[in-house]
């Protein structure tokens, strides 16, 4: 059974098919890239998968279980207990340090353990940053905290929207290396980005246009 | 317990990172918290000091004999151990006797000045209390018609022929050669502007000088400090026993209730008042708060945040915020009715520990009533909507 299945899911907003009749697999352990124009629907297909939106029509298949169908309580347990997040616009609480927010997540999912938290941020290279306001962080050590949080509660899957469309070169490859070395742990990995770069390094790249899947590329140049 | 110490970490830095719009929310909570814990303590003080007030109108509750023997030491003494010896202001016995002045019959009163002078404050003299032997104090209608003025000297005429309770007709007609005269000297000439001015008055060792005789007491005015309940009950028990009949002067214990009942219905409208402002004012700052924090709100919800968690959140800060504000209220509402009672009532007032958890425990209601709205418009947030880019 695959660990994600998605079957001829559409988002319906008005006139507007923000996802139409869209099917994907993934693959526990897999690492899967989404391309596409502005507009197309991933941050729209990304808010389903993480239980944070509903499909308007279609089955998702979460561990087998159809999150369309889940209330919005029991999906709010699926995203916590299950799902890793990691936004473009970093999405830290600003009046809380590096470390605290990490533990927000722990807080959360079960308790928080601040020696395991700053285990977490040591594994982004933050260690040294666990006591700062996500003021006191550039942009690229404010991602890799979220990326840290993300990964605090060991999620079955981590969803990346532009993880590094707000980065720049260097920060880009140290978030890629941790991309990396999830992957080679076996953490299912599904990442939007605009940047072809990123996406040569998934093993998959599906590319969505107007709400449609219309191109799947494997990535044969992929080593684990 | 690290959930615990997690959950106060992330409200007190939310409530110091927005200081200033939390100051104004907590000031209206004190200021609400202020008035509640002052008005509820001049609400309770004030009974206290009107009583005290009223007590200048003169006696409330009136002893007299219950059967046709007098009022003797021993029966005063005991129904006045009925009544909490503390609001007990005076207690003033009257022996009334029949005698004449120059040959004009009269009413004296043996009393002891220092307690009239307690149970009818209001009695305004024209000279000075008699202190001692051989003074008198003359209401001013027998002043006027015998032309006494302070300093005088004027002689009491007492018939130890005349039976035991002369009236005053027998004394007018039944003059003796069997008399008892005593010399007095007119310190006072007492102004009331009721019948009082009729009489005159000498202390109990002159009266029973004059008499030849010990007597007992025909009645006794008495000013207690106490509400009219307290006061009733102090009646029946006294009542109950027998030899001393007690009764309350209405004019005095009704007047003191109306104005009472005024008061505290006042009180209670403006503390209710304030209340409904205070919590108009919590309610639009959490309402101001949340939408500034809806991405937070979005985020924590997007991390797996429930509901449940969400209400605790803002609750709690809601709380605290009603709590602290509780504290400070009820201190400042202890100086706020200090300073009222100084004013007004021109004594000082004790500080009831009592109000501290009551206030607090009010303001946290309050609080947590005003952000019931708040806290609806936060768990309506939607994750999707909020984390989708700027
Ligand atoms: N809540 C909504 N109500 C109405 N239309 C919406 C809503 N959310 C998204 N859309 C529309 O759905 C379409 C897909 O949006 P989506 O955010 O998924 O695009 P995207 O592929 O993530 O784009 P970008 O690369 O700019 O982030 C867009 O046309 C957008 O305007
Ligand atoms: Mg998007």
């Amino acid at each position: 059974m695959s660990l994600l299945e998605i079957k001829n899911v559409s988002k319906i907003y008005g006139p507007l098919k923000a996802l139409d009749n869209v099917s994907l697999k993934v693959e526990n352990g897999e690492w899967v890239a989404i391309m596409g124009p502005s507009g197309s629907g991933k941050s729209t297909m990304m808010n389903i998968i993480g239980c944070m939106d509903k499909a308007s029509t279609g089955e998702v298949l979460l561990d087998g279980v159809d999150i369309a169908k889940e209330s919005d309580k029991k999906l709010t347990a699926i995203r916590r207990d299950k799902i890793g997040l990691i936004f473009q616009q970093f999405h830290l609480v600003n009046y809380l340090t590096a470390v605290e927010n990490v533990m927000v997540s722990q807080y959360y999912h079960s308790m928080p353990d601040e020696k395991e938290a700053l285990e977490a941020l040591e594994r982004v290279g933050l260690k040294d940053r666990a006591k700062h306001l996500p003021s006191q962080l550039s942009g690229g050590e404010q991602q890799r905290v979220c990326i840290a949080r993300a990964l605090i509660n060991h999620p079955e899957i981590v969803l990346a929207d532009e993880p590094t469309g707000n980065l720049d070169e260097d920060n880009e490859n140290i978030v890629l290396d941790i991309f990396k070395q999830l992957h080679r742990e076996g953490t299912t990995l599904i990442v939007v980005t605009h940047d072809p770069e990123v996406a040569e390094e998934a093993q998959r790249t599906v590319v969505l246009e107007h709400g449609r899947l219309v191109k799947e590329i494997i990535n044969e140049n992929f080593t684990d | 317990m690290k959930r615990q110490k997690m959950f106060l970490k992330m409200i007190t830095a939310s409530i110091l990172r927005r200081r200033s719009r939390m100051l104004v929310a907590l000031l209206a909570i004190a200021v609400g918290a202020t008035i509640l814990s002052g008005l509820v303590t001049i609400y309770y003080d004030v009974p206290r000091q009107m009583g005290e007030q009223f007590r200048n109108y003169g006696a409330n509750m009136i002893f007299t004999p219950a059967s046709g023997e007098r009022l003797t030491d021993d029966t005063v003494s005991e129904a006045l151990s009925q009544i909490d010896s503390a609001n007990v202001v005076g207690c003033a016995p009257y022996r009334y006797e029949a005698v004449t002045i120059l040959e004009r019959p009269y009413m004296a009163a043996g009393v002891d000045m220092a307690e009239v002078e307690k149970t009818s404050p209001y009695w305004s003299i024209n000279g000075e209390w008699p202190s001692q032997s051989g003074e008198i104090l003359v209401g001013t209608s027998v002043a006027s018609t015998f032309a006494l003025s302070v300093g005088d000297d004027m002689t009491l005429t007492y018939d130890l022929g005349a039976p035991e309770g002369a009236t005053v007709d027998e004394a007018k007609n039944g003059i003796s050669e069997n008399v008892n005269e005593k010399s007095f000297s007119v310190v006072g000439i007492l102004d009331t502007g009721g019948n009082e001015e009729d009489y005159v008055y000498i202390s109990l060792e002159d009266m029973e000088a004059l008499t030849t005789e010990k007597g007992g007491y025909d009645v006794a005015e008495l000013s207690v400090s106490a509400n009219s309940d307290e006061l009733s009950a102090y009646v029946d028990s006294i009542n109950e026993d027998g030899a001393v009949s007690a009764r309350l002067v209405k004019r005095v214990t009704q007047s003191e209730n109306t104005v009472l009942s005024k008061l505290q219905a006042l009180v209670f409208l403006v503390t209710a008042i304030v209340l409904v402002l205070t919590m108009i004012c919590v309610a639009t700052t959490m309402m101001a708060v949340v939408a500034e924090r809806r991405k937070e709100v979005g985020l924590r919800k997007a991390l797996g945040a429930s509901n449940k968690s969400i209400i605790f959140e803002f609750m709690g800060e809601g709380l605290l915020l009603g709590g602290v504000g509780g504290l400070l209220g009820s201190v400042l509402g202890f100086l706020f009715a200090q300073m009222v009672s100084a004013n007004v009532f021109n004594s000082s007032i004790t500080f009831h520990f009592a109000l501290v958890p009551l206030t607090i425990l009010v303001s946290v209601l309050v609080t947590g009533l005003s952000c019931i709205l708040p806290v609806r418009s936060a768990i309506d947030i939607d994750p999707a909507l909020v984390l989708k880019g700027e």
